[in-house]
């Protein structure tokens, strides 16, 4: 899921020029973020190719971090139904052959839905849902059958969640991706939430964080996931007694250096800021983290001259680390409203909650 | 026209003769009202449109192997074309050899590609062979050695097809070289525990083995976790095991700056019901791990109003 350099010589090519900065800003720069995620918003260059396959996560990234800094206001009706319209587009539609499996959202329009072999993708599907809630759909257009079914595919005899049903890995961000679609749609019917939940318990590794599977090394993103998907399927409180909820709270807050690491000695990166800042606001654990040490960090990674923010200081922004920057600089400070587990601020919850004809909760 | 454009060395499909059957289906692209659109390269545009136009066709044929090479290598990450991938490989019944070294060289130019991993497991499911994969993951390791792909692909193997018997000196070996090396931490505890299992003898021993690495550098967090994980996952008690307290306390004695050491120590207390002594340690770390006051603050007040 994650939009980010992988081999060494891209990350040699992210790496900026210039030493280490002595004389940053010390605010947020809004109006730099605003304009880069406005500008991904529309057209990305050539070099964004090998992100096809994770194209709508970009529109989410941009919508939701305009919808962070106020920004939304600022595109105009016709084109949020252009782009609502885009989204629907990469929905699939149940067909004879595959049922449901193939349902949900996939990531762009490059392969057409023809090919019987595209099938919709968790992540895509989640990351659509929150993108048509930040542009005030009412998710009329969603094939809720065929996403619920679709989920119910998804789910393996562990409890764990694929991605997508003609067979890929299985991990607690499929879990998380599974939750958060059923909590916004409502619907259950696609989770058996007693295995999730089983699950991601058997997760929670010796260090008391949650790693990506079973006997898995605790990660800060593994963590938050797991976390979140309780919350949202409500579980939580009936299988996390005192000890667990003790071991993971401290783990987390043992990640906090100024800015986050996502393992023990492992460097601070940006977007751990948010998944364990997160993490630790679903714990009750928000006033335990040092605001103004998240804060300098975030400052030494956010970019003063394009926007955004990149993972560690000296290295060019990427669409996911300027997101994460964010939310991670708001979950923590607070200045801005996030849902902590949906990852989607409050403003376009609540906007979805006020249209929901069963009330959706979140306290 | 739109593929006229021919780039040094690389034929474009719609050029190539081999390939004039196939009408390919374009990308489509929106210039009036662009919503993240990406401006593909005239290659891009080549490789994917004669993809979706075999996909579409579902021929599995050799070419077909061929032309997902390349659009495996316009965007790595593309997990329908490496399911479209494997189900050519399993049309032509080919034999797994070069594909394992396929995917092998994918995984050394991009070792934290999610679907190249994948399909590696998948051609081990395959073809039952799991040989080569401690090499793997021990190369990819190397390089990085905490790379939590290769960290997954390895437990799977280890645990998959029962070969226990090098990881605890494989564990050894990764910590000579780093004892700050959090998940090799981790693959000792996943070792032991789906292996010996964590009998008395084998829980003392690995304490004392937490407690020589802790010796040479008090403030790792990776072997305090590790003896507190043991205890606590394993629902022991503190008051088994003196020579932890000893070593807590020898440590402390010595002023050694060491936060796990007073957290470690807080939590001896609070087992053995000593509150003077526990509220006495959070007070000071209050002090000695300032970014984390508020929750020593809290932990102190839990303590005082119990």
């Amino acid at each position: 899921m994650a939009v980010t350099a992988s081999s060494k010589s891209e990350k040699d090519k992210l790496r900026k020029d210039c030493a280490k900065s002595t004389d940053l800003p010390n605010e947020l720069l809004k109006d730099k973020h605003v304009r880069y995620f406005k500008q991904m918003l529309s057209l990305l260059p050539e070099a964004f190719e090998s992100h096809d396959s994770t194209r709508l996560t970009l529109l989410y990234f941009s919508l939701g971090a305009l919808d962070l800094l106020g920004a939304i206001p600022d595109i105009s009706d016709s084109r949020k139904k252009e782009m609502i319209k885009w989204i629907y587009s990469l929905q699939v539609k149940p067909d004879d052959i595959s049922g449901y499996k193939r349902c949900g959202f996939y990531a762009t329009d490059s392969l057409p839905n023809s090919v019987e072999v595209n099938y919709g993708h968790i992540a895509m599907t989640y990351v659509a849902l929150c993108s048509l809630l930040i542009l005030g759909d009412d998710l009329s257009g969603v094939d809720r059958d065929g996403i619920v079914y679709g989920l119910k595919s998804l789910q393996l005899d562990s409890g764990s969640f694929q991605c997508a049903s003609f067979g890929t890995e299985s991990d607690a961000r499929f879990v998380y991706c599974a939750s958060c679609i059923s909590y916004m749609l409502q619907d259950w019917r696609g989770v058996d939430r007693t295995l999730a939940t089983q699950f991601l318990l058997s997760c929670q590794s010796y260090e008391g964080g949650f790693g990506q599977n079973t006997g898995r090394e605790a990660h800060g993103g593994s963590t938050f996931c797991s976390v979140a998907a309780l919350k949202l399927m409500g579980t939580f409180d009936e299988v996390m007694c005192e000890e667990r909820r003790q071991r993971v709270l401290s783990w987390c807050l043992r990640r906090q250096e100024t800015g986050f690491n996502g393992r023990p000695n492992k460097p601070k990166d940006t977007c751990y800021s948010f998944w364990v800042g997160s993490c630790l606001k679903l714990l009750g654990g928000q006033d335990f983290i040092n605001k103004e040490g998240n804060f300098a960090f975030l400052m030494t990674t956010q970019d003063r001259y394009m926007g955004g923010f990149s993972k560690w200081e000296g290295y060019l922004p990427d669409p996911l680390h300027s997101y994460f920057g964010l939310s991670g600089l708001y979950v923590v400070s607070g200045e801005v409203d996030i849902h902590p587990a949906l990852n989607i601020s409050m403003r376009a919850f609540r906007d979805y909650q006020s249209r929901c004809d069963v009330p959706i909760s979140w306290d | 026209l739109l593929y006229t454009i021919k780039f040094e060395g690389i034929m474009m499909y719609a050029e190539s003769p081999e390939w004039s059957d196939i009408v390919p289906i374009p990308l489509p692209h929106n210039d009036k009202d662009p919503v993240v659109q990406i401006m593909y390269s005239d290659r891009f545009k080549d490789v994917y449109s004669y993809m979706a136009a075999i996909m579409e066709k579902k021929e599995y044929s050799h070419r077909a192997l061929l032309l997902t090479n390349d659009a495996i290598e316009c965007n790595t990450a593309n997990y329908t074309v490496w399911h479209y991938r494997r189900e050519i490989l399993r049309h032509l019944k080919m034999d797994l050899k070069e594909e394992m070294e396929f995917s092998a060289s994918v995984i050394e130019e991009q070792p934290k590609n999610y679907q190249v991993w994948h399909h590696r497991r998948c051609l081990i499911e395959m073809s039952g062979d799991h040989s080569l994969e401690l090499e793997l993951t021990a190369e990819s390791l190397s390089q990085d050695n905490k790379n939590y792909h290769a960290w997954d692909h390895r437990q799977w193997v280890v645990q998959q097809y029962n070969v226990w018997d090098k990881e605890l000196e494989y564990v050894d070996e990764l910590l000579a070289l780093d004892l700050r090396n959090n998940s090799a931490w981790n693959h000792r505890y996943f070792v032991i525990e789906n292996s010996e299992g964590w009998s008395s003898e084998t829980v003392a021993r690995e304490l004392e083995y937490a407690a020589s690495f802790i010796r040479k550098a008090p403030n790792n967090e990776s072997p305090w976790n590790y003896a507190n994980g043991i205890i606590k996952k394993n629902k022991l008690r503190y008051s088994d095991f003196p020579k932890l307290k000893e070593l807590c306390t020898s440590l402390y004695e010595s002023h050694v700056p060491s936060n796990f050491v007073l957290s470690t120590l807080a939590d001896i207390h609070i087992e053995a019901e000593n509150k003077e002594a526990a509220m006495e340690i959070f007070e000071e770390m209050k002090e000695k791990d300032s970014i984390r006051v508020n929750y020593w603050t809290f932990r102190l007040q839990q303590l005082q109003g119990s």
